[in-house]
């Protein structure tokens, strides 16, 4: 009996100083002390709560990068630490007892991109396995980003998880329609046809914009 | 004890012959002769059984609870069980449900699972004329605005770095003359959160995607 209690505490204990190790230690010199502290304490609580604590380090240590405000970094990551947890919820609900860090990170980066809590869940309930589930979700977060509409990019992503298309390539499809004038919508929606999408052969395959793709 | 001369000792050893004996050891020679003659040399037979009875004498010995333990494992012992056939017919039923309701594994091919944590090289290039200074920060380096410094093409305006970066999802944007913060123009971006956008990129074992 000791021992479980012992075990549990360990376990309810660990997660917290987990959250202030190495990784909140990069906060060290970036951020003024207070909200080092108050980010360290976002960290710790998601941590407590299962869900991945990286992700708000990173965005702490991005936003001190960009000269942005001690305030607004910690309110950004504490939207992250909510957004976080939504997809968290959102996978749980599809059925996934401990949802992963990478399909949580995933999730988190598809609310960002446009999609909502259902669509996450209808989301991780199509992909199954772990591994699908954190791609599914990161690349209907890219389809979104890149401006197609929510609903048509879960039905897009839905329909080549139960076909042999790799997701890997469904953005840059769509991409490659709207290099050739088409708009994101369109382009997906020629994908979900199995139409090409140059639907515009006579305009140039180049970039938007002055840079190139890496 | 008789205890004989030391030379005839040695010839009892076999190291001399009589000859080389004395005549005043002549009589001790015979005697030792005599002793010699008395030595039974018929051979010995063992009693067939003698084996089987070491054999017993080192199993019955006392052995370590250890030892003891390590043979009772490794010895054949009678298991009886007495079952009421009730029980086994609803052990039976019961393994059974569990059979039929347990979730069943998706069997469906997994299209980027858990790929080894492989680098691909990707080349970032910005047009930005005018600029002195180019950068690219990113999850990759921490955000870190002066760690990965983009170099200029010439007089053309356009500046490049090529990356080693581990397959998975990256988010980035470039440093112009280390304040102004810019998306890639050709890639998806996000709101970073910030009033600004972080620029998307995603790196498979195959090369860099957009997603």
């Amino acid at each position: 009996m000791n021992h479980a209690i012992a075990l549990l505490l360990s376990v309810a204990t660990a997660g917290p100083l987990l959250a202030q190790g190495p990784a909140a230690d990069l906060l060290q010199g970036k951020l003024p002390a207070d909200a080092a502290a108050q980010v360290r304490a976002i960290a710790a609580q998601a941590t407590a709560r299962a869900l991945p604590a990286t992700p708000l380090v990173e965005k702490a240590l991005e936003g001190a990068a960009k000269g942005v405000a001690p305030a607004r970094i910690v309110a950004a990551v504490q939207a992250l630490a909510d957004q976080l947890g939504s997809a968290a919820g959102a996978i749980h609900d599809a059925g996934v007892a401990i949802p992963d860090s990478a399909s949580v990170e995933a999730g988190a980066f598809a609310l960002n991109a446009g999609l909502d809590v259902r669509q996450i869940r209808a989301l991780a309930q199509a992909a199954g396995i772990a591994g699908q589930r954190a791609t599914a979700l990161r690349v209907a977060g890219t389809l979104a980003a890149l401006g197609v509409p929510p609903k048509q990019t879960v039905d897009l992503v839905t329909r080549s998880l139960d076909s042999t298309t790799d997701l890997n390539t469904l953005s840059g499809q769509v991409q490659a329609g709207m290099a050739h004038g088409q708009s994101a919508a369109a382009a997906a929606a020629a994908i979900g046809h199995g139409r090409p999408t140059t639907a515009n052969p006579h305009r140039p395959a180049t970039p938007r914009g002055g840079s190139r793709k890496p | 004890m008789r205890e004989f001369h030391p030379l005839v000792k040695r010839w009892l050893d076999g190291e001399l012959s009589a000859d080389q004996l004395g005549a005043e050891l002549a009589a001790e020679l015979a005697e030792a002769r005599a002793l010699l003659a008395a030595v039974d040399r018929a051979p010995v037979a063992f009693d067939p059984k003698l084996d089987q009875r070491v054999m017993a004498a080192v199993r019955n010995r006392p052995a370590t609870r250890w030892g003891r333990a390590v043979r009772w494992i490794g010895e054949a012992h009678e298991l009886r069980l007495r079952v009421r056939p009730w029980a086994v017919a609803a052990l039976a039923a019961a393994a059974t449900l569990v059979l039929m309701f347990a979730p069943a594994r998706q069997s469906r091919a997994p299209v980027a699972v858990a790929q080894a944590p492989e680098s691909v090289y990707v080349k970032f290039v910005l047009y930005a004329p005018g600029a002195h200074q180019v950068s690219v920060a990113g999850t990759f380096n921490g955000w870190d605005a002066h760690a990965t410094p983009l170099a200029p093409a010439g007089a053309s305006g356009v500046w490049a770095a090529t990356l080693s970066l581990p397959a998975g999802q990256h988010l980035y944007s470039f440093v112009v003359d280390g304040r102004r913060w810019v998306a890639d123009p050709t890639a998806p971006g996000v709101d970073d959160g910030f009033g600004r956008r972080n620029s998307i990129l995603a790196v498979t074992a195959r090369g860099a995607r957009v997603s």
